[in-house]
């Protein structure tokens, strides 16, 4: 097992400086400039000529690449051509509010659409199973936006103003001293990503309850409850943890929509921003990061699959 | 629902009732100024009576905070008296600094700011002479000075960092300023220019203290810093030695910077911030029927013109250029791109000046004259590329229906749809078919933006040497600028609007209309002819009501 995390672990750095390579070239194909996308309108020849200088953008594509590279190894990300400010500073507050909203929503999400699988899959063929099974498929059919101007009018604008329509949260101010901004954003990511886990954990409950072990299991008279979570649960549960590392993946991304609806000051936004700001060291910074979450992600399913499976927890002796 | 409110008729009667006490406040005072005979008394007394008249309805609660969602920003905001780009930087700097003077909401005269008066010296308009408000301070407690002023335009002009204001005070003798008394600058210019106090009476021309840092800002507004965070909010308090006294009437005053429009509009119904700007047309009814909240509604002199150059093909040639302004169904097009939220425009800018000749006839839509004056050209079937980027709201949108407009006069317009970074990257000002976005401005002024061959921002390339009429243009405007005498003045200009408004590059199709809204608690915002939204951001009218 451990030359096998090592081989994951090497694997997961080159995937991190491939990543960082291809984001590199794709924001060096991008037309314009940092200067230019920061003066817009007023960006006169003299005035793009003078910021260009100041910013050192004219220096030669490698010499910028292999620089910020040395950087990145020393722990230095870089200064923001935009803010001005060091890269570290302008998105640690940023990242701990989004890491905050994706962390909350995964640890209600993730036991919240196990529980609902199983809970589905008992009473596969019921109508409660096919009320439920109608609306996750609705509800996975919604984009995350739409999901959240629902709950925006039905709790913050139209309907009535029990929480704050967008996040608010002020600078310096960490997420989790505001809960109350938190918890609609939150609420849209589970919401968009529960469906996908429930789903999927019906369906391999579903099978699991039709093997013969848990006929044989039922015919020796074990309660219900030590059937499903002693026997059924474990076996079943393996698909649910690939895709919850998948969707937490996901949500590491697809945070920026949700961000967005929500003016949530998080990486999401700052992203975008970095994108049209052509700012190249906050682009890489983030994308690195959410390369970075991805392969952490998955190596992090990969040995928790490995633990609840006892075949391949035994294979290596 | 105005109507359905009783508490807002309460309102329109009461500030009825205060305009009338005004009114008469007036006519009493200019009384009194004719026999005393005296008329600086008498714009004094004027001035205090239409003071009088506000508080007179008994609705402002002075202190209180505001928080106010702005449109866009990000990493890149600034807090740079001189470096304002975004919508929530305009809004700082708005609140924070002032320059020497500037155009208020209504678009009436200069309002004086740093400066307590700003004159032609010896009667001649190429040097100026601009004396500082007695007494005026800036948030530090230092006393404004002619060093000030003169810092502030040697930062503004620096060659090496030009900083926005350099495009249209570039012409500045900048050497050669000089502090002639303890409160009065001299200000030459390398030519005579009669425009030159709106040049220079722009917010991003601030008078900031010798050694400003923007990293500790400094001006004379109403408002002074307490923080500052890119992309997501700055907060202000009240100036309690502004020089307008009895203003501001908050006392904190926060900034929200918003990316999308849905959130702006969901913070306000929400009650989370207490006004927007830029409202989008399609909210307006929602915002309208919703009880607690204002719409303010605008009319402006911005403008989103269709740049053609005409020193390239087929633009060079003046028929294609009237027979595409004779392409635009104008009133169709304020329909779809603005809602109906805006007027038709004539080809011509600058709607309140003096000298605009609203005596030209309206251009209309007329596809057979079109067609034959591309005919006439030679270029019947014409195929063009239009270069169109979301850089204001509408833009792409009008791109699209001129697009449409045109496929009856035979005319194909092939829309190439680019980011921001792509439209004002290395082709930016020498796109032959394209678009821009100006604000409301006086003619010259705006000339000197755009119109002229060493304008900064001239897309067409109007004027330039060896087009159409440059030469005749060029002239008529530096004598216009050298012209002191109102009505003389506006008789050049004329001749010089007739010749944009048959041979130029623009097409303007309308002047849209700004839309912002709060919520009924507030009140002090005025409609903004000058289209700076929530008239010119000047928090320092705005009150809570009592």
């Amino acid at each position: 097992m451990a030359t096998f995390l090592l081989k994951r672990l090497a694997f997961g750095l080159l995937t991190l400086l491939l990543v960082s390579i291809v984001v590199f070239a794709a924001t060096q194909a991008l037309p314009g400039n940092a200067a230019i996308a920061i003066l817009g309108r007023n960006a006169t020849p003299a005035r793009v000529a003078a910021l260009t200088r100041q910013l050192h953008l004219n220096r030669p594509v490698v010499a910028q690449y292999t620089s910020w590279l040395g950087g990145v190894v020393t722990g230095n990300l870089g200064i923001s051509a935009a803010t001005q400010q060091p890269v570290t500073q302008y998105i640690g507050g940023r990242l701990a509010n989004s890491g905050f909203l994706v962390l909350v929503s995964a640890a209600v999400a993730i036991p919240l659409s196990i529980l609902l699988g199983v809970w589905m899959a008992v009473r596969r063929d019921r109508p409660a199973d096919h009320t439920m099974s109608v609306l996750t498929l609705g509800l996975a059919a919604l984009p995350e936006f739409v999901i959240g101007i629902a709950l925006v009018l039905l709790l913050a604008t139209n309907l009535s103003h029990v929480l704050p329509a967008v996040s608010l949260i002020p600078p310096g101010e960490h997420a989790w001293n505001v809960p109350r901004e938190v918890i609609l954003p939150a609420a849209t990511l589970v919401l968009a990503v529960t469906p996908y886990i429930s789903r999927i954990m019906r369906a391999s409950m579903v099978e699991v309850l039709e093997s013969d072990y848990v006929t044989m299991a039922r015919l020796k008279g074990l309660s219900d409850r030590t059937v499903i979570w002693r026997h059924a649960v474990p076996n079943a549960i393996v698909p649910a943890i690939q895709v919850s590392a998948l969707q937490l993946a996901y949500m590491a991304g697809g945070v920026v929509v949700v961000e967005y609806v929500f003016s949530y000051p998080g990486i999401g936004a700052a992203l975008v921003d970095g994108v049209g700001n052509r700012d190249i060291p906050v682009v890489q910074a983030l994308a690195l990061i959410i390369a970075a979450v991805y392969v952490v992600v998955n190596l992090l399913a990969d040995i928790v699959t490995i633990l609840v499976t006892p075949r391949l927890r035994t294979a290596g002796r | 629902m105005s109507d359905s409110n009783p508490k807002v008729s309460l309102t329109r009667r009461e500030a009825l009732r205060g305009a009338l006490a005004g009114g008469a406040a007036l006519g009493i005072s200019g009384l009194i100024a004719a026999c005393g005979g005296s008329s600086s008394s008498s714009s004094a007394s004027a001035s205090s009576a239409s003071s009088s008249a506000a508080p007179a309805t008994g609705k402002i609660k002075v202190g209180g905070a505001l928080s106010v969602g702005a449109t866009g920003g990000g990493a890149k905001d600034t807090i740079d008296a001189h470096l304002p780009t975004a919508d929530p930087d305009i809004m700082r700097v708005w609140n924070l600094y002032e320059p020497l003077a500037v155009r208020p909401p209504s678009f009436g005269p200069l309002e004086m700011m740093v400066a307590e008066s700003l004159e032609p010296e010896k009667g001649k308009a190429d040097s100026w002479v601009a004396t500082i408000r007695q007494g005026i301070e800036f948030h530090n407690g230092k006393t404004v000075t002619p060093e000030d002023v003169i810092f502030s335009l040697q930062r503004i002009l620096d060659p090496k960092d030009p900083k926005v204001g350099a495009a249209s005070i570039g012409y500045i003798d900048i050497k050669n300023v000089k502090k002639i008394s303890a409160n009065q600058v001299r200000i030459p210019l390398k030519f005579a220019n009669v425009g030159f106090p709106d040049d220079i009476g722009q917010y991003f021309n601030a008078i900031v203290p010798v050694g400003y840092d923007p990293a500790k800002p400094v001006g004379t507004g109403a408002f002074m810093f307490e923080s500052f965070t890119p992309g997501q909010q700055s907060v202000f308090k009240k100036f309690p030695n502004y020089w307008q006294t009895g203003k501001p009437y908050l006392d904190t005053l926060t900034i929200i910077d918003f990316t999308d429009d849905t959130a702006r509009v969901n913070a306000l119904l929400g009650g989370q911030v207490g006004a927007i700007d830029n409202l989008p047309t399609g909210q307006i009814p929602q915002v309208q029927g919703t009880s607690g909240l204002k719409v303010l509604i605008s009319q402006t002199g911005e403008w989103q013109p269709f740049t053609m150059r005409v020193d390239q093909p087929p633009f060079s040639d003046y028929r294609v250029r009237q027979a595409f302004r004779l392409i635009v169904n104008r009133p169709q097009m304020v329909e779809q791109v603005l809602s109906g939220q805006g007027r038709v425009a004539n080809d011509m800018y600058s709607p309140f000046d003096p000298a605009y000749d609203s005596s030209l006839p309206q251009r209309v839509q007329d596809l057979e004259q079109a067609k034959s004056l591309l005919k006439q050209a030679g270029h019947e079937g014409l195929t063009v590329t239009l270069v169109t980027s979301p850089v204001f709201q509408g833009v792409v949108q009008a791109a699209e229906v001129f697009a449409q407009q045109a496929t009856g006069a035979g005319v194909k317009v092939n829309l190439q749809k680019v980011d921001t970074g792509t439209f004002y990257g290395p082709n930016y000002l020498k796109w032959t078919f394209a678009q821009d976005f100006w604000a409301t401005r006086e003619y010259l002024p705006q000339v000197a933006q755009g119109s002229l061959p060493n304008s900064p921002f001239n897309e067409c390339h109007w004027a330039f040497p060896g087009t159409m009429d440059a030469s005749r243009f060029v002239s008529l405007i530096n004598e216009a600028r050298a012209t002191l005498d109102d009505a003389k003045r506006i008789e050049i200009l004329r001749e010089a609007e007739s010749l944009e408004y048959n041979y130029g590059g623009y097409i303007i199709p309308y002047f849209s209309n700004q839309i912002d809204a709060y919520s009924a608690k507030l009140g002090g915002f005025v409609e903004a002819r000058s289209g700076f939204p929530l008239g010119n951001y000047w928090f320092k009218n705005v009150y809570y009501l009592a």
